[in-house]
């Protein structure tokens, strides 16, 4: 902005005869054309950086998802088909008999983690178990809860011994 | 000092220019952007004064906003403000397309006589975009001033530049920007009086 000390005074006619043209002027901007050119060229000049997923094609997005989908399979499948003394507490040899499994079930073991691998033919069976029946193996129980089954899967071994206990749906 | 409603100069505004280069510099674009609508305004109406075309004005912008870009016109803060900067840029860029113009005038009317014809400034004339009838012959008193009078007058009538901005925008001393102001002042004066004179004649 104008400095006071090097101005000369005003002359108020000659500020007059330039209002009309300032406020015309006022009016007039750059056309909206140069705007345009001028963020395509910054556009050019800083190219913007293809994020990793920007990058992939088609065939890899497909062959990705595949390759996703069978993990995801085998990552919900392994768990119900391993033994179940492989998980939690009952795999340090039945120390304890209670911990949670990665799905957030709880775990059971009702034998010994060597009884459970040995067992040559188990089978899963589903069921459901009265809550308060499982109290006292550690099943939070509250006067709200306690009428509730609990739905169960129950590893028993061949000879109709239960091995172990997993309690999918405990809260 | 006369009262003025309008200023055709951006005022100081947040964030600086200094941070939003700074920005620019690093591949933001929204500062790019922001720097370009805060100055092209001031800068298009000064180049549009200061040559009469529109289409000149804008292609003077573009370049002058283009070498910021790319750093074929280099910015130092120390020196002054980034508009005031590009007031020189867009002075120098309109002399060099007037002495290039020149330089052709002069060969075709040596060599060919045939050679067409140059870009007429007059082909979109600024009078065409100013309504206003006084607006419009102050602007053609303007445009009859030699160029190194235009600049000072305009820069310090219609963008209220100091003496000293004026100075560092059109490389000269303080005293030269003086006696154009005066000089500009009094020939536009005289011109518009005489433009009038058949009018009070009558009157």
């Amino acid at each position: 902005m104008r400095k006071t000390d090097d101005m000369e005074p005003r002359d108020p006619l000659f500020d007059a005869m330039f209002d009309p043209l300032r406020s015309e002027m006022d009016t007039l901007d750059t056309p909206r054309g140069v705007e345009t050119e001028l963020m395509q060229a910054f556009a050019r000049q800083f190219p913007r950086k293809r994020r990793w997923y920007q990058a992939l094609s088609g065939t890899d997005w497909m062959l990705g998802g595949s390759v996703a989908a069978a993990a995801l399979a085998l990552a919900v499948a392994v768990p119900m088909l391993a033994p179940p003394a492989r998980t939690g507490a009952a795999a340090d040899g039945g120390k304890s008999l209670l911990a949670r499994d990665d799905d957030g079930g709880m775990f059971i073991a009702l034998d010994s983690l060597e009884r459970i691998e040995q067992e040559p033919a188990p089978r899963m069976v589903e069921t459901e178990v009265p809550r308060s029946s499982l109290a006292a193996l550690g099943v939070p129980l509250t006067p709200d809860n306690a009428g509730d089954a609990v739905k169960a899967e129950l590893l028993v071994a061949s000879d109709g011994q239960p091995l172990a206990l997993r309690l999918s749906a405990v809260n | 000092m006369g009262k003025r409603t309008h200023t055709m100069t951006a005022s100081a505004t947040f964030p600086a220019d200094t941070d939003l280069l700074r920005q620019m510099r690093s591949g933001a674009a929204d500062a790019f952007a922001a720097l370009y609508r805060r100055h092209q305004g001031p800068l298009y109406r000064f180049a549009l004064l200061r040559c009469g075309a529109a289409e000149i004005a804008a292609d003077v912008v573009q370049e002058a906003f283009m070498g910021l870009l790319t750093g074929r016109f280099q910015f130092d803060p120390l020196r002054g403000q980034l508009q005031h900067f590009l007031f020189g840029v867009v002075r120098n860029l309109i002399l060099k397309l007037e002495e290039g113009r020149r330089r052709y005038v002069a060969l075709a009317e040596d060599d060919d006589e045939d050679a067409p014809e140059l870009p007429d400034d007059q082909a979109c004339p600024l009078g065409r975009l100013l309504g206003n009838e006084t607006a419009e012959q102050v602007r053609r008193a303007l445009s009859l001033l030699a160029p190194h009078y235009r600049d000072a007058v305009i820069l310090y009538e219609l963008h209220e530049l100091s003496y000293a901005e004026i100075a560092d925008v059109c490389q000269i001393d303080i005293g030269t920007v003086r006696s154009r102001l005066s000089r500009g002042r009094a020939a536009m004066a005289r011109r518009l009086v005489a433009w009038h004179k058949p009018d009070m004649v009558q009157a």
